[in-house]
């Protein structure tokens, strides 16, 4: 079981108080960018290129927490910059804690042996490390940009757990990627004792400085059908099945660009965490003031064509899964079977 | 390609609206030209022509703001900061890890503050 019963329970039963209400477009996981600090500068990330004055500015917690409030997701996704160089991070995962906030600390880990070790965070259900890995220790160095990354990252995954720490991995997988080599990391990852593993494929959008690694839909539904097609028993995914099916090319979804809202420094990002088109001072305008029949496949905008990643369309597969007897059916079956 | 140093012409084949978007798109600080001849220099992060009076917002040089002009107050935008996205690519990274040989020390990348 990669996923708690009670947070699958929080998800299941938001989303179906959502449907009774008729509300058709609603957030799931809020994507909260205390800060854009980082250290260190991986080639496909493109959400740290500032200048030094921004880089130096973060969010209060109370201003975090007001984020959380306005859009009322049961899901709390923390990523940056890097979140353990914001030196409220400790306050604002026990407020988020207290809240009953399912937290994901999206982290290169560089930094978390040291935090666990000052006891900045305590073990709960509601808390997620939610370690970045793309791959095994070349692959992973040669995309953040670092030699010896992988090998801290390892190092702090095994402290986290020994302490008792819920952890993931999130990979994301750039063009040129070796299928082989990722099932060996599949195997690795699961070896260190994580609970489940997160998987997107990486998106080129303007402001990323490496254009030319990544993917586009047709070789993405190749890639993951050579990676998933067989997957290992005791390889666990911390994510929707139907996410992983549509990865593969077996389902057509549309983006849900509201699904993983994104508040950070500016405002509330339109239209989604990747595209900056601008921000909103609120989520309700955010919500009631996009342009939403803009973006999306069916939009016909270029920028949109080719995307698969996680925070359009796994909201679509969660709505999917506990919106329609079929798409539970679909990941019930998938979930008991292991097989995608 | 970067737009860093570039002090546009405003005219025919440029219009502020298009040097406001170009501005928006850049990752470095500008410097905002006001109809009254003062100057801001620093992030512009959001522009908004979609309402009656369109704005721009921008965090000056020091970081303070979130600051709100007017469109109808600016003459022009010189991109006189630093680009960060430029130089930074996959490419580079390759190139200076083979430069260093098999085994580099250290990588590219951010130190921690």
């Amino acid at each position: 079981m990669s996923v708690p019963i009670s947070q699958m329970w929080a998800v299941a039963s938001y989303v179906m108080r959502q449907k009774l209400r008729g509300r058709k477009r609603y957030p799931l996981v809020l994507m909260l960018e205390p800060l854009f600090r980082c250290n260190l500068a991986c080639a496909g990330c493109g959400k740290i290129q500032y200048p030094a004055q921004i880089l130096r500015k973060q969010l209060t917690v109370e201003a975090c927490l007001k984020a959380v409030e306005e859009c009322g997701v049961p899901i709390v996704s923390i990523p940056g910059g890097e979140p353990l160089m914001y030196p409220q991070i400790g306050e604002l995962v026990d407020a988020l804690v207290a809240r009953r906030k399912y937290v994901y600390l999206c982290t290169n880990a560089l930094l978390l042996k040291e935090k666990l070790e000052q006891g900045v965070f305590r073990p709960s259900r509601y808390l997620t490390f939610s370690i970045h890995m793309d791959g095994l220790r070349e692959e992973h160095d040669e995309a953040v940009c670092r030699d010896g990354v992988y090998e801290k990252a390892v190092e702090a995954i095994q402290e986290a757990l020994r302490r008792g720490f819920r952890v993931t991995t999130n990979t994301t997988l750039f063009d040129g990627v070796n299928p082989l080599r990722m099932r060996e990391f599949f195997d690795e990852m699961m070896q260190l004792g994580v609970e489940g593993m997160m998987l997107s494929p990486g998106y080129s959008y303007s402001k990323a400085p490496d254009q030319e690694h990544f993917l586009r839909r047709t070789k993405t539904h190749a890639l993951f059908s050579q990676l998933l097609s067989n997957p290992k028993r005791h390889w666990i995914f911390n994510q929707s099945p139907l996410f992983l099916q549509f990865l593969m090319g077996k389902h057509d979804y549309e983006c849900t660009p509201w699904g993983n809202p994104t508040f950070n420094l500016f405002g509330w990002q339109r239209p989604c965490y990747l595209l900056q088109e601008g921000y909103a001072e609120s989520f309700q305008k955010l919500m009631e003031t996009t342009r939403w029949e803009n973006y999306g496949r069916k939009s016909g905008n270029d920028q949109c064509r080719d995307c698969m990643v996680h925070c359009g369309y796994e909201p679509t597969a969660v709505d999917q899964t506990f919106g329609s007897w079929k798409g539970f059916r679909g990941a019930l079956v998938a979930t008991i079977t292991g097989r995608l | 390609m970067t737009l860093e140093g570039w002090v546009p012409e405003l005219g025919e084949g440029l219009t502020l609206s298009q040097v406001i978007e170009l501005a928006f798109d850049y990752r470095g600080n500008t410097t905002v030209v006001k109809v009254d001849g003062t100057e801001v220099e620093g992030y512009l992060f959001n522009r908004n022509c979609e309402v009656p009076e369109p704005f721009i917002q921008m965090f000056d040089q020091n970081g303070n703001g979130p600051f709100r002009i007017p469109y109808a107050e600016i003459r022009n935008i010189q991109f006189s900061g630093k680009d960060m996205a430029a130089g930074r690519s996959w490419e580079a990274w390759v190139e200076r890890k083979q430069r260093e040989g098999a085994q580099p020390a250290t990588g590219h990348g951010k130190e921690e503050e």
